[in-house]
């Protein structure tokens, strides 16, 4: 009962039981003397309890639909979700299966073998996050936190150069909607990877107690990338104590991505499970850490080619697409048309 | 230490030449700092030459390519190859800026198990940050991790746990040294037989190659998928003996037909975060190891 959490004496709590007020949102447009007629309590105690129940006479004139404060109804929910625009992967099979790429105010797990590509899709979701709305990105910074040191420059500068290439490209094309717009050049791109290089679990963990102040002084951070997540995580841990840090951890990030409607992509490492007398492949750091992420991305070979799969999603069916890693970054993979040898 | 001195602008990472630039093409400039590099390869592949060439060519002027760095050798195989060390040193260009041997900047550590790995971790801490010369400490090479954790882990769940909290264990040393003093990580791995093809998790695919092959069986890199986790590039090195020609109808006591044959030698990326699939031929000479222009 929504009336037992006020902050007042139960004596009170139980007059406005009996009256029949059970729920905080009848208290919410209530004069001060008509409660007290009601209650048969002074003035002074009903303005007390009115102080302590819901503002929402100034919310009624705005005719949203609050109920509590904070809370929203699902049909704004949709309005807003149908606002948020989402991140490209540089890949047009995995945005399709993505529904246009990776959803803002999420917390997306990507997880595979080493030499997959996790790395490469982190790098250039770092760099596409920047590209300008009409680009697939967002106009925005990026959050990159390295705890496995696979973060090399010149590999984002190299990605960098060919998203700046692609864009002045698009430009050209559609040149009267941009004219006179310089595009981005690489330089600006790196300048945009705030890069955080975390080398034990206490650093991870004291960094992403910090991410909330640190992001609301640059508010323009549009994702969060932490690769891997799990690194830190596999030496030696009490396994009780681990899913404790974890859990918390993931609650942060979550709270983060929608305080500040931002993209939160975690990477995962693979491992091997044991069950049903046989082993299996499936993301580390167990059972109660596959709950902490909203969207889950596996990525995997197919023969010689690698394919994007989506494990679990609360708004998408599951589907695979096949990508591929080329000097550019991520991009379509070309099975049907002859493949490139990279030399 | 306050979680804001995590954010540092990435700095262009710097490369140690493998001493021979057709090599260092194909690696993208030679072996990166700040990052753990394995190579795998079967016994007789060439892990140890070319880890020996690293620890002479980290001394070079970085306008050679070098690190004009010392460098530590941690070995688990016996006995160390210090004649073969020397005569790869006296192969080498007269640097006019030493004046003493090369092998004077070469440390050499014994690891017998990987708790003494472990226990020497904070030592080799103390010792790089201590060891104050125009030559620091660039270059850390342990050959081999494999032979630290081939006999002492038992093939039961229990072992395998405690095994894999071991490597996470190690390679975040390893890493935390390789960020915090600038240097090159060089781990050298062995490889195991692939007995049942394609089949669960021994036939998982880890890297640019589909499968493996060295001296024609199938074979995958020792200590599994969770050491694959633990480092930033993967080489591999193969060979495979090769019919050059055959000896113009000339046979032997047991009637074989006589052949020429030769062994050529590979080096593949598995992976790395900044470089694609490339391979190279090699060959080892007394003067070392070099790549091979095809």
């Amino acid at each position: 009962m929504e009336v037992g959490r006020l902050p007042i004496s139960a004596a009170l709590k139980g007059k406005l039981v009996s009256a029949g007020y059970t729920s905080l949102s009848l208290l919410s447009s209530l004069s001060p003397s008509h409660l007290a007629r009601d209650l048969n309590i002074s003035e002074n105690e009903a303005l007390d309890i009115l102080k302590h129940a819901p503002h929402d006479g100034q919310v009624d004139t705005s005719s949203v639909h609050h109920i509590i404060n904070g809370a929203q109804t699902a049909w704004d929910m949709l309005h807003e979700e149908e606002l948020l625009t989402r991140i490209t992967t540089s890949s047009v099979d995995i945005d399709n299966i993505l529904g246009g790429g990776i959803s803002c105010r999420d917390v997306t797990e990507i997880g595979g073998v080493p030499g997959i590509g996790k790395t490469q899709l982190g790098i250039q979701l770092a760099v596409n996050v920047q590209l300008p709305i009409h680009c697939g990105g967002l106009g925005g910074k990026a959050i990159y936190i390295d705890t496995e040191g696979s973060f090399m420059v010149e590999r984002v500068l190299q990605i960098a150069e060919a998203c700046s290439n692609d864009m002045s490209a698009t430009n050209t094309v559609s040149q009267d909607v941009h004219a006179g717009k310089v595009g981005m050049q690489p330089r600006d791109f790196l300048e945009n990877i705030l890069y955080f290089r975390v080398c034990s679990y206490t650093e991870q963990i004291a960094l992403i107690n910090y991410l909330d102040k640190f992001i609301s002084e640059h508010r323009d951070v549009k994702i969060v990338i932490i690769d891997s997540i799990t690194f830190h995580f596999r030496q030696d841990f009490d396994m009780a104590l681990r899913t404790r840090l974890l859990g918390g951890m993931a609650l942060k990030l979550m709270k983060l991505a929608k305080k500040f409607c931002l993209a939160v992509v975690l990477l995962n490492q693979v491992t091997t499970k044991y069950a049903e007398g046989s082993f299996q492949l499936t993301l580390a750091l167990g059972d109660s850490w596959s709950h902490a992420c909203t969207n889950r991305i596996i990525l995997y070979w197919n023969g010689n080619e690698r394919y994007a799969y989506i494990d679990k999603s609360p708004s998408l069916r599951s589907a695979s697409a096949p990508y591929a890693v080329t000097a550019k970054g991520i991009r379509n993979s070309v099975s049907n048309c002859k493949r490139i040898k990279l030399m | 230490m306050k979680p804001e001195n995590l954010l540092v602008r990435p700095r262009p990472t710097q490369k140690c030449t493998t001493g021979c630039p057709v090599l260092d093409r194909c690696l993208g400039g030679g072996i990166p700092c700040r990052s753990v590099t394995e190579i795998v390869a079967e016994s007789g592949c060439g892990k140890t030459q070319l880890c020996l060439q690293l620890l002479l060519s980290a001394q070079l002027p970085p306008s050679h390519g070098g690190l004009s760095a010392s460098s530590l050798y941690l070995h688990s195989e016996f006995p160390f190859p210090s004649r073969r060390l020397h005569q790869l040193s006296r192969a080498r260009p007269f640097d006019p800026r030493h004046d003493h041997d090369p092998l004077e900047y070469i440390f050499v550590h014994p690891l017998h198990s990987a708790d003494h790995l472990l226990d020497a971790m904070p030592k080799m801490e103390s010792f790089v940050e201590n060891f104050k010369s125009q030559f620091p400490i660039r270059l850390i090479v342990i050959d081999s991790i494999a032979a630290l954790f081939r006999s002492e882990f038992d093939n039961n769940p229990l072992d395998l746990k405690r095994r894999s909290s071991m490597f996470f264990k190690i390679s975040g040393k390893l890493k935390l040294l390789a960020e915090k003093f600038d240097l090159a990580v060089v781990v050298t791995n062995q490889v195991v037989d692939l007995v049942a093809p394609n089949e669960g998790i021994n036939g998982l695919r880890i890297g640019n190659l589909g499968c493996l092959d060295s001296s024609g069986r199938r074979v995958c890199a020792a200590l599994g998928l969770a050491w694959a986790n633990c480092v930033n590039s993967r080489l591999f090195l193969s060979r495979d003996k090769e019919i050059v020609s055959t000896v113009n109808g000339a046979r032997d006591e047991c009637g074989c037909e006589l052949m020429h044959c030769r062994t050529r030698r590979k080096l593949h990326l598995l992976f790395a975060p900044h470089i694609p699939d490339t391979s190279c031929e090699f060959v080892i000479t007394r003067e070392g190891i070099s790549g091979v222009c095809i």
